[in-house]
């Protein structure tokens, strides 16, 4: 099992040009109106988690990734054909960097949060895409994964 | 007694970095339970990066999540001075 768990993730983990042909919802955190707090607090966290169905701090970009792992969460999202979530760049703001961490008490980059609640890492959300729970998962947010195919209403002789 | 496995493990005791030895003691300390531990340092020997796979009763009927901040707990003050880690926990077959 760790044979092959090595090879896929090997191969998301390659620096790929990320993404092209699409760009999800890129937000910055921070921006906005109200004041108290800042950008690593609990209550602005909090809200940033829950704003949105699929939330993921990376390193970069979806379109630039700077680092492999959080390379390899945009992958995965893309390969599902997640497009509408929001990517917040914890290198632009060392308050949300550190804050996030505090927030989810995890501590690396990229974490990742489906309907306000933290999932994990890179490695946690390889796991849930090789075992299909990922596809659940976002079934469960209604999303529908792409790696489902086709719609089954054709009628067949 | 079911250190021996581990002490005699596929492995070179001297083919360990430092840093893997360290991590590696750790856990043995935190997961008394755990019967399998491999700690390898894959930032070439820079102590960068870990990839920490451990198998223990700990980690029964509890989201992978949860089993991975169990080892998060564990090597707090470790991971501050790693760039990043790789964690892969399991439970005993039988």
């Amino acid at each position: 099992m760790s044979g092959s768990l090595g090879r896929a993730a090997a191969a998301l983990l390659r620096w790929g040009r990320g993404g092209g042909l699409w760009s999800p919802g890129v937000r910055t955190a921070g921006s906005g109106a109200g004041g108290g707090g800042g950008s690593g607090s609990t209550e602005h966290l909090d809200a940033l988690v829950k704003k949105d169905k699929v939330v993921v701090f990376l390193k970069g970009t979806p379109e630039q990734p700077q680092c492999g792992f959080s390379n390899a969460v945009v992958q995965i999202l893309r390969l599902h054909g997640v497009r509408d979530y929001a990517a917040y760049n914890v290198l632009d703001d060392p308050d949300l960097r550190q804050g996030i961490k505090d927030y989810s008490n995890w501590p690396t980059i990229p974490q990742v949060y489906l309907n306000g609640e933290f999932v994990g890492g890179c490695d946690i959300l390889l796991q849930m895409h090789q075992n299909g729970d990922l596809v659940e998962e976002l079934k469960k947010l209604g999303v529908r994964s792409a790696l489902l195919g086709e719609d089954k209403d054709q009628d067949s002789k | 007694l079911w250190q021996l496995p581990l002490r005699c493990a596929r492995r070179t005791f001297a083919s360990q970095t430092e840093g893997e030895l360290r991590v590696t003691q750790i856990l043995r300390e935190k997961f008394p339970r755990a019967t399998a531990i491999k700690v390898t340092d894959i930032s070439g020997g820079c102590g960068a990066m870990y990839e920490i796979k451990i198998e223990s009763e700990d980690f029964k009927e509890k989201r992978t999540v949860q089993q991975h901040q169990m080892v998060n707990q564990a090597l707090k003050e470790e991971i501050k001075e790693m760039h990043g880690l790789r964690i892969f926990t399991s439970v005993p077959r039988h």
